[in-house]
């Protein structure tokens, strides 16, 4: 008798949930020897990750917020990876919608209220979208490889914005930091929740999940997206435009990243700065990843992520555990959530050796 | 006399799937043996667990006598037996020689290159075969290709060489030198065993294994058994082989392609003024090895590649380096030869493969959704009309066999088009039962006025089929012939590129 793994048929739904549940518990029991090593009590820690994150309203709250660009990001990686198109660039389109959103909000006057929200908001849109688009573009155009466009996009818009903010106009006189004057509070994106600082955002990006969703799966657009990942040639030899669909998709998927840039500048930093984004853009390519590129999964994993943020913070201050720790347990989970993942595509036998 | 090979109540599963269900044969030194059986009958899963591919479950596999356990290919190479695989194995990008001497003992750190030639030269003289030893494998047509997997085996002294489908890209021409070397080897003691669908090779054998659904129906000698018996064994029916074709004039002139002239993704001309017309109600085959333009053919007229010169004209409507969705409008479908390359998303289900090209018009649409209902509704009538073999209509595509697939592309195309259908190789790796059903289905196009015009390799499905046979080599039309007393003998002289004097008469 020997162990062999062999491919399943199909997928199989039972492991998947399985799968999960299994990571999270081998996950659980690698963390806590980690834990143990540094000479933490393992049951506190875990219990000011979990009390961290969402202990009461105001630790919901906080992880709901960490968790809506986080759920941007991911619904916007996963519209560009269903094409097939792997666009490591949402962090940029992140920064170039927020870019425009101020812009937007400069322009229409701080003074104006909360009715100029959507217009903020469809300037994020647009902003994101034209810097995923023009890598959508290239790629379409002159065959541009968009993993090199995208990564290298994201270099330029950061930098772009440093010049903005360091020694260009946006730049606040008044203070030490390269950053703009702060929002006026009238255009702060509301609370949702009493008792904490949950902004609207957060509705928005559900509701844009749940968006993404419907369009990849009952829409010409969505399903024209999916045949032009899933085989180009074909899509062409029945009159897809594969390019322009290529197009597209970055558009919305740099939109969608764009929004993301929008929530943290009217929701959370009230300013343009550097440090409104942790890397958003590119924990929503593992987000969507570790989602199997489902927007609605794309939620809970974000959610997840932004427990993880959040409670990590808590249990550093709890239990004195070096902050590299909560780093390292998020790697581990990561790694047996993917290495998990292959219980769903394939199955372990005992068999006869012949 | 002792068998060279004898396989014993071999079993082997994919999954819940019996590939072969307790086959047994035996194969004599100096023997032709043919493995027959439809598409999925499990000739090259028995064949790959000979090569030591696949590992059987259960059963013995005897070489002279003795169980043997093939546990890899090189373990079958050691008891003297090789494979010619149906697509080539071979580096493109190097010589003859080194495709020869890769991966095998010759293959010292310090390459013995002279050695490996001699021995190769002399292998060359005994059959007779003249090739450059030096030639890259990207220069030589494909006859000679498959000559170097035979070489290759022959180096490594195989005493039993498997050839699966080996005539499929061949001219009638090298097929009939193929054989020929076939019987030089036998002569020799070696043993042959032929995978293949086509009957006139079939009866060239000495033996004929027929297997059905992974069983085996019987071993019986080819000089005892007829054609149509081997059918009655391979399909467990009476088949009619040739579809009947009814009398039928054809009308005016519907699709007309005149100069047409294109490049292939390398810049290379691959169609070189090509002329063709095609009738409202006629059949137009288009006759030759595949790789000839056939391919840029159909791609030019589908608007998928561009036309550097000339003019496509539908139903008077010129639609020259026309858009595919527009084209498509014109009302011209396409069935392609690569099934899961060009035709279908392997990954789509099958549903949405059926509306792929209708996705965006109603009634599958409606305000830029999809129409959930009306797709499954007609998914449900095509499945049942084309009788295609799937659990249900949102089964995935890729799991579907190669004829299930087909008939997939073929309902779609038959929904779709209005005007003119192309086919490129149809009926390829397909069986009998399935080919006579979509023969029947165009012939049932033709009465509906539609212009046909397909490409196959077969020559008598073309003929059989077809009003009019044009042969096709090297981007060039080499001549028309109505079917009628057309010769075979000279429509496969001019496939391997013969000029043959003097010229056909142009018809009508």
């Amino acid at each position: 008798m020997a162990l062999t793994v062999e491919k399943r048929l199909t997928p199989s739904k039972k492991w998947m949930v399985l799968s999960i549940f299994i990571a999270l518990g081998a996950s659980a029991i690698v963390s806590a020897i980690l834990l143990k090593f540094t000479g933490a009590d393992v049951g506190m820690a875990y219990a000011a990750l979990f009390d961290g994150a969402f202990g009461d309203t105001r630790a919901i709250g906080k992880t709901l917020i960490k968790a809506t660009p986080i759920i941007l990001t991911g619904i916007a990686v996963t519209v560009a990876f269903r094409a097939k198109i792997w666009n490591i660039g949402a962090e940029g389109q992140l920064f170039a919608g927020a870019l425009a959103s101020y812009w937007a909000y400069l322009l229409l006057g701080p003074g104006a209220g909360v009715y100029i929200l959507p217009l903020i908001f469809l300037a994020g849109f647009i902003g994101g979208g034209l810097y995923g688009g023009l890598a959508g573009f290239l790629r379409s155009r002159f065959r541009i490889n968009e993993v090199l466009t995208t990564v290298m996009l994201n270099y330029v818009i950061i930098f772009f914005m440093s010049f903005m903010l360091v020694s260009g106009p946006w730049r606040d006189p008044s203070s030490h930091f390269a950053q703009t004057p702060r929002i006026d509070k009238s255009v702060w994106l509301p609370k949702i929740m009493d008792g904490s600082k949950l902004h609207i955002g957060f509705l928005i990006a559900v509701v844009c999940a749940i968006a993404v969703y419907v369009m990849l799966t009952r829409s010409s657009l969505g399903y024209e997206i999916r045949a032009v990942g899933h085989n180009p040639r074909a899509s062409k030899f029945k009159g897809i435009n594969v390019g322009k669909t290529a197009i597209l998709a970055m558009c919305i998927s740099g939109g969608l990243a764009g929004l993301a840039g929008v929530t943290e500048v009217f929701g959370v930093a009230y300013r343009l700065k550097g440090e409104i984004s942790h890397g958003y853009g590119f924990t929503g390519i593992i987000v969507a990843v570790l989602a199997v590129l489902n927007p609605l999964a794309v939620i809970f994993v974000a959610v997840f992520f932004g427990a993880f943020a959040v409670g990590g913070v808590v249990m550093q201050v709890a239990t004195g555990v070096p902050s590299v720790i909560t780093s390292a347990i998020e790697a581990i989970i990561l790694l047996f959530f993917l290495a998990a993942g292959t219980l769903t595509h394939f199955q372990i036998v005992w068999k006869d050796k012949t | 006399m002792q068998p060279y090979l004898k396989v014993e109540n071999v079993t082997k599963h994919f999954h819940q799937i019996v590939a072969n269900d307790n086959v047994s044969f035996d194969v004599m030194p100096s023997e032709i043996h043919c493995l027959l059986g439809e598409n999925g009958a499990g000739k090259s899963t028995i064949a790959q667990c000979i090569y030591g591919f696949y590992h059987p479950e259960e059963g013995t596999i005897y070489v002279k006598g003795e169980p043997v356990s093939l546990t890899s290919p090189a373990a079958a190479i050691a008891v003297g037996i090789g494979m010619v695989h149906q697509h080539f194995v071979l580096v493109e990008s190097m010589s003859v020689l080194e495709n020869i001497v890769i991966g095998t003992e010759a293959a010292t750190p310090i390459l013995d290159f002279k050695s490996a030639e001699a021995k190769i030269r002399t292998i060359c003289e005994f059959y007779d075969v003249d090739i450059d030893l030096h030639a890259k494998i990207w220069q030589l047509p494909v006859g000679k290709q498959q000559w170097v997997e035979i070489l290759k085996a022959l180096f490594l002294n195989v005493r039993l060489l498997i050839m699966d489908e080996p005539t499929a890209v061949l001219t009638p021409q090298e097929s009939k030198r193929l054989f020929q070397i076939f019987h030089e080897m036998t002569s020799d003691g070696m043993s042959i065993i032929l995978i293949s669908h086509k009957m006139d090779e079939v009866m060239q054998s000495d033996r004929v294994t027929v297997l059905r659904r992974g069983k085996n129906v019987g071993t019986v000698t080819t000089a005892d058994t007829s054609k149509s018996e081997l059918t009655n064994m391979m399909v467990g029916r009476e088949v009619e082989l040739h579809v009947k074709r009814d009398a039928h004039e054809h009308g005016g002139e519907l699709l007309k392609i005149k100069g047409l002239r294109a490049k292939n993704d390398f810049g290379t001309e691959k169609l070189s003024s090509i002329d063709i017309t095609v009738h409202r109600g006629e059949i137009v085959g288009i006759a030759g090895v595949a790789g000839n333009g056939q391919g840029e053919l159909f791609e030019t007229l589908m608007g998928v590649r561009k036309a550097t010169a000339g003019s496509v004209i539908l139903d008077g409507e010129d639609i020259t380096n026309s858009s595919p969705s527009n084209v498509q409008k014109q009302g011209m479908g396409y069935i392609p030869d690569d099934r899961f390359s060009a035709g279908l998303v392997g990954d789509f289900d099958v549903q949405s493969n059926l509306i792929l090209g209708a996705h965006r018009e109603a009634p599958f649409a409606r305000g830029g959704f999809l129409n959930f209902s009306k797709i499954k509704e007609f998914a449900g009538k095509a499945i049942d009309e084309f009788e295609i073999k799937t659990p249900s209509e949102t089964t995935i595509s890729r799991t579907l066999s190669g004829g299930n697939a087909q008939k997939v592309i073929v309902a779609r195309e038959f929904a779709q088009a209005s005007k003119v259908l192309l086919a490129n190789q149809p009926s390829r790796g397909l069986d009998v039962a399935v080919i006579e059903y979509m023969h029947e289905r165009i012939l049932e196009k033709r009465r509906a006025e539609f212009g046909v015009l397909m490409a196959s390799e077969e020559l008598e499905e073309l003929l059989s089929l077809c009003d009019r046979v044009l042969v096709m080599f090297k981007g060039r039309i080499m001549g028309d012939f109505p079917t009628e007393g057309a010769e075979i003998e000279t429509i496969g002289l001019l496939m391997a590129g013969q000029d043959v004097a003097p010229k056909q008469p142009e018809p009508v």
